[in-house]
């Protein structure tokens, strides 16, 4: 399922269930790695992401940390992330926050121009939301939040 | 920058460039390469290239960004670059960017090595 239409909105990425863990980490590129793990390792140690999806998680991640730090924190090592995981009622939730500007929709090629085609850059969101329920930017464009249903954990476990 | 997970081999005027990798996600990794894929372009005129996957599990937007920059470099010195061996996971990044409109995806390396002997440009 290909998630809506791409929104970058002004205000606070919305957050609703329990938080389950949140940090925040240089714009090492690095040490991206640990971050995916860390992720990753929720996510799929929670039974929240199946097995057979985990590279399209790490995938997900890996874009969109690389986003942040690359491209929202210029790849300043003194700028942080802040990483947040929450579980929702039917979802799990991942909100990453830069200290960069944000964006505009306007700066992302238009996928349907053909020119685009052989553009160097600008295929990460295409990717991310694919695979993705929902994927939406806040503050402009410096939130990202990623959410999916969860894939086959009992309410309890969650 | 070398890269020391990339085996090349020249055939006449094609190169079979085997990527011995598991996940194309690290930055540095990616770089390395690019740079080594272009390197062996510019060492050879009117070069094609075929680029065997089938060890790529995983990869990033980086790298898709990476193999239409050498699409370009290959055109531009006339010769073709085909890809080859998309592990079934990998098809879908194609799809959804439309690169499988740009570039020659083959099965199997031996397949892109056959039919460029065939159709020498």
């Amino acid at each position: 399922m290909t998630c809506a239409a791409l929104q970058i909105l002004p205000g606070e990425a919305p957050r609703s269930g329990t938080c389950v863990f949140a940090l925040r980490q240089s714009s090492r590129i690095d040490r991206k790695q640990e971050l995916l793990d860390r992720v990753a390792g929720e996510l799929l140690g929670k039974g929240w992401v199946a097995e057979a999806d985990r590279h399209w998680l790490y995938l997900c991640l890996d874009e969109v940390v690389v986003n942040a730090m690359l491209h929202g924190n210029a790849g300043d090592p003194l700028l942080e992330v802040e990483v947040a995981l929450w579980a929702e009622a039917d979802r799990w939730a991942l909100l990453i926050t830069d200290q960069g500007d944000g964006f505009a929709l306007a700066d992302l090629p238009d996928a349907d121009d053909p020119a685009s085609l052989l553009l160097e850059h600008g295929r990460g969101i295409r990717i991310m939301r694919e695979w993705l329920d929902e994927l939406a930017y806040y503050r402009g464009g410096a939130s990202a939040r990623l959410s999916r249903l969860y894939a086959s954990a009992p309410p309890e476990e969650r | 920058m070398s890269c020391d997970f990339l085996l090349l081999q020249a055939y006449d005027n094609i190169v079979l460039a085997k990527v011995e990798k598991e996940r194309l996600l690290d930055l540095t990794a990616i770089a390395s390469l690019a740079e080594a894929l272009i390197k062996e372009l510019d060492r050879h005129a009117k070069v094609s290239m075929v680029l065997d996957l089938s060890a790529v599990a995983a990869m990033s937007s980086a790298m898709l960004g990476k193999l239409v920059a050498l699409h370009k470099a290959v055109k531009a010195q006339k010769g073709r670059l085909a890809l080859a061996g998309l592990q079934p996971g990998l098809v879908p990044l194609f799809t959804i960017t439309k690169l499988d409109k740009v570039f020659e995806i083959f099965g199997e390396a031996e397949q892109a090595l056959l039919h460029y002997r065939k159709n020498r440009l």
